[in-house]
């Protein structure tokens, strides 16, 4: 077990296998390659990215098919070899990947979640990737399910 | 907006050291060739996009909004 001192949810413990390795970073943050993901009572489905190098830094991130239930994937062939994943077809969601939708919030404004570069995990070898998918044609700021 | 009609090998020019070049056309797809100095940046548009909603997103929400958040998509998911 390893532990991490976090700004926002104070010591967190983890297990080494479940680290999950971004070999690019992401966009804006190419230097920050080891996250966790976290999930907090109260607040499902909601997934917390936590960056393990520094402590100020947690994306939080819902599952892109609970954002928009019909979400497919348009996974660039280069992407597909990235994480290590068969190139010959789509990866299937919950089964071979994680798909997640990082969230951010405008001043005033509704929170939207970005599906045109969703965050693909290989559940197989935690290797991950921010994959920008303009062919997908959804949105960077793709509205969230409104409460029913 | 400028609209330029060009064809494959045809380049337009930007100012003094830039040139873009449509390299092919095929299927619905342009390649293009840049020409630039090396201080001038060069990046998709997505990625630009995707670069600042993730500096967005990392300065944070506040725990009422999260609960708000959370509230949301459990109950639009039926949870």
């Amino acid at each position: 077990m390893e532990r991490f001192e976090s700004k926002h949810f104070g010591m967190i413990e983890f297990q080494p296998e479940t680290v999950i390795q971004f070999p690019a970073g992401l966009p804006g943050f190419e230097q920050e390659s080891r996250f966790v993901a976290l999930e907090q009572p109260g607040v499902k489905p909601i997934v917390f990215l936590h960056s393990l190098s520094r402590p100020d830094l947690c994306f939080i991130t819902l599952p892109a098919l609970v954002v928009e239930p019909d979400f497919r994937l348009r996974v660039p062939t280069e992407d597909l070899r990235t994480l290590e994943l068969a190139e010959d077809r789509q990866p299937q969601i919950g089964a071979e990947v994680a798909c997640l939708a990082v969230v951010s919030v405008a001043e005033g404004q509704a929170p939207t979640a970005n599906l045109l570069a969703p965050i693909l995990v290989n559940l197989r070898t935690r290797r991950a990737l921010q994959v920008i998918a303009p062919e997908s044609g959804y949105s960077h700021q793709h509205p969230l399910p409104v409460a029913l | 907006m400028l609209v330029i009609r060009r064809r494959a090998g045809e380049s337009i020019l930007i100012g003094e050291g830039i040139e873009i070049q449509v390299a092919e056309i095929s299927g619905g797809r342009v390649k293009l060739g840049i020409v630039a100095p090396a201080e001038v940046t060069i990046l998709r548009k997505e990625v630009k996009l995707t670069r600042e909603q993730n500096l967005a997103a990392a300065r944070g929400i506040s725990l009422g909004q999260l609960a708000e958040l959370a509230a949301q998509v459990g109950r639009g998911r039926g949870a």
